[in-house]
């Protein structure tokens, strides 16, 4: 009986609220703007509505901050994106740079060696004397390529040395710097002869020359033939200082090697005639 | 008088969050709504007449602080809130995914019942714009707070039955 009670109070207090919110619901949608929130709706409001303006404003202040936040964390992902495509660019340039670069070298080389009236092989430097820097090279070539020992070695520069050493696949070449190196020359313009030797480093010295030959500072030096070993014409240097020895009967001069010993990456080597 | 008061305090705190931080954070176009749980909690923890007049309350709350034409959501709460009094008198009430299922029906019936009020009263461009996924994804929103909500109501009806 008293859970029947319960439930009809129950039932009952349901009712009349459902009324009232039907009856309010209804005089709304009368209303023009359909809203109309009365007096206890106002004072409502009045003091409700600091309080929601104050939260309103902590949540733009957090959004602000989270923004911010978030605004950090996609230019940190961008940056990184950025670099590595930055760093990516730079290793594309600069491995066509070296592209460009040995493509240009290869060409004169190409270039110098339609000019030769000699049979020659092209060679790269794979190694160079890590004990007596730069006098010694090694290239790929080698007695499978028809390189044979003494063959000259020779860019569109000028001489760069001998081979001294062959194997079937690379050739050790003997720098005209290094100082076991002497070949014969002759000055091109007043055509006396005499020897450049290697000094160590990147210098030559010209020796046994006449006293009586006139040379003077930026004089070209080329091979003479003689000796065997390089072909008549090669470009060797340029007179870099003339040395007059008062009570000798020779002169020496320094010679500017003309092709960059320092720097030699593809050369000619220059095989014998069949 | 102090269960009033305390409420009250609560509906209003959730009516404010909702309005000025919740309806900032939607998902699938669903804002969640903490004063539907309360209203749930409330018919499962007193019984059916404190469900909808809790729910009564909360959405005349909600439908004063959000701008729309009052009794909308007020309605649909005290309904919700009534219903949920009713039905869970079946179920085991310690049932911790109570709240969840609860909440979720309670949600699902309560857009179905915006969308039939929206029409009925010719409000249907303010009160029943709500897509099915919208329905889904606003009542996986309540049902996920609903927990958290059903035991802070617990433990406030905890205190005030508490003999001093």
């Amino acid at each position: 009986m008293g859970e029947l009670l319960l439930a009809r109070r129950r039932i009952a207090i349901f009712l009349v609220l459902f009324l009232f919110v039907l009856v309010l619901l209804s005089s709304q949608t009368r209303t023009a703007d359909r809203r109309q929130v009365g007096p206890v709706g106002t004072a409502l409001l009045t003091a409700l509505m600091p309080l929601q303006a104050g939260m309103f404003r902590v949540a733009d202040a957090a959004s602000g901050v989270w923004d911010t936040f978030a605004e950090i964390g996609r230019l940190r992902v961008e940056n990184a994106r950025l670099r590595t495509q930055v760093e990516n660019l730079n290793r594309e340039v600069a491995e066509l740079r070296e592209q460009a670069s040995s493509a240009e070298r290869l060409e004169r080389l190409l270039e110098f060696r339609r000019q030769l009236s000699y049979r020659a092989t092209a060679a790269r430097v794979i190694g160079r004397d890590a004990s007596r820097w730069f006098t010694t090279l090694v290239v790929d070539r080698g007695s499978r390529d028809g390189v044979r020992r003494n063959a000259a070695v020779v860019t569109p520069d000028g001489v760069v040395g001998r081979v001294i050493e062959v194997t079937p696949m690379a050739s050790r070449v003997l720098l005209i710097s290094d100082s076991r190196s002497a070949v014969g020359v002759l000055i091109q313009q007043s055509r006396d002869a005499g020897v450049v030797e290697g000094v160590g480093g990147f210098r030559l010295h010209l020796k046994y020359l006449s006293r009586a030959a006139r040379i003077n500072e930026g004089d070209l030096v080329v091979t003479s033939g003689l000796g065997g070993v390089f072909p008549r014409g090669l470009v060797v240097g340029r007179i870099a200082n003339v040395i007059r020895e008062e009570g000798e009967l020779l002169q020496e001069a320094e010679v500017e090697p003309a092709a960059q010993l320092d720097r030699l990456e593809e050369m000619l080597i220059l095989l014998p005639r069949q | 008088m102090s269960r009033v008061l305390v409420y009250s305090g609560l509906l209003v705190a959730a009516g404010l969050v909702h309005v000025a931080w919740l309806a900032r954070m939607q998902i699938s176009g669903a804002i969640m709504d903490p004063l539907l749980p309360i209203a749930v909690a409330v018919g499962i923890l007193r019984g059916a007449e404190y469900g909808a007049a809790v729910g009564l309350a909360a959405g005349l709350l909600q439908d004063l602080l959000s701008g729309g034409p009052l009794g909308v959501n007020g309605l649909i709460k005290l309904v919700i809130g009534f219903a949920s009094g009713l039905f869970v008198r079946s179920i085991y009430i310690e049932n911790p995914l109570l709240p969840a299922v609860a909440t979720f029906a309670g949600t699902l019936f309560g857009e179905i019942l915006l969308a039939v009020v929206g029409q009925v009263t010719g409000l249907a461009a303010e009160a029943s714009s709500v897509g099915i996924l919208r329905a889904f994804a606003q009542a996986a929103l309540n049902s996920a707070v609903a927990p958290f909500l059903f035991r802070g109501v617990k433990r406030i009806e905890f205190r005030l039955e508490r003999p001093r």
